[in-house]
């Protein structure tokens, strides 16, 4: 029981590491609301909400008549492969609430049932976590892409 | 960065300048990549406009999330579908802007 524990202390705490805190885009300072989570789902919640307001602003430079299409049509490959990624780190953190629910009520149930649901929010974490990075990477070169516009 | 572009919009007037002395066959492509290279300047502009618009949103969202750290609060249901139905809705409308901006073009 103790190494189950260990190991979602651990998962939790791996996924929670937090990366770098802003970056500067000109005279502009982008912060990542990601590095401010404690907890994995805290996590989740800010990708979700910084992806949602990427793509916000990305609809604007595709609205601008000025912004030349080779360039949006960028920005709309960059979406195409994020979109999924976002859609599937949705399904690892329901998964996760789910198991953290059924944990959470097994705490005064027998040894064995709160093992088994140790287990499988282990692995509900783990998922989360590998969801998140690999949302992470795509949304990235999404702002990215934004930013090298500004220099 | 002002300046950067300033020069490089200089430049490309200059570039323009010489155009004529282009060989004729390929004066249309060389006049074509100025004009590209011009708009994408200009668009420079209109996308520092979008990343403030950008910078203003993550940090409300930074703040949020640093509060609900600080009280060791977990997210709920509730708040988990707010965010995806929020992403669900701008991929959708950016979706809708560059299939307009592509039927725009042909």
């Amino acid at each position: 029981m103790r190494h189950a524990l260990r190991t979602i202390a651990l998962a939790l705490a791996l996924a929670a590491t937090p990366a770098c805190a802003s970056v500067r885009a000109g005279q502009t300072e982008l912060v990542n609301p990601v590095s401010a989570a404690r907890t994995l789902d805290q996590r989740a919640y800010a990708l979700l909400h910084s992806y949602a307001a990427i793509i916000e602003e990305a609809t604007d430079i595709v609205r601008d008549d000025v912004v030349p299409m080779a360039f949006k049509r960028a920005l709309g490959q960059a979406e195409r492969v994020a979109t999924p990624a976002v859609e599937t780190l949705e399904i690892a953190v329901a998964a996760y609430a789910s198991a953290r629910a059924d944990f959470e009520a097994a705490t005064g149930e027998s040894q064995p049932t709160l093992e088994r649901a140790a287990i499988g929010l282990t692995i509900a974490a783990r998922r989360l976590g590998d969801a998140i990075t690999a949302a992470q990477t795509p949304i990235t070169e999404l702002e990215e892409l934004i930013r090298a516009r500004r220099g | 960065m002002l300046n950067l572009m300033l020069q490089v919009q200089m430049l490309l007037a200059a570039l323009s300048a010489f155009l004529p002395l282009v060989p004729a066959e390929q004066r249309a492509r060389a006049a074509g990549f100025l004009d590209v290279a011009a708009k994408a300047l200009a668009a420079g502009g209109s996308v520092a406009t979008n990343l403030d618009d950008l910078a203003v949103k993550l940090a409300a969202i930074r703040a949020d999330v640093e509060a609900m750290a600080a009280a060791g609060r977990m997210v709920s249901a509730e708040q988990l579908d707010a965010a995806m139905a929020r992403v669900r809705t701008a991929s959708a409308a950016f979706r809708d802007a560059l299939e307009t901006a592509e039927a725009s073009q042909s």
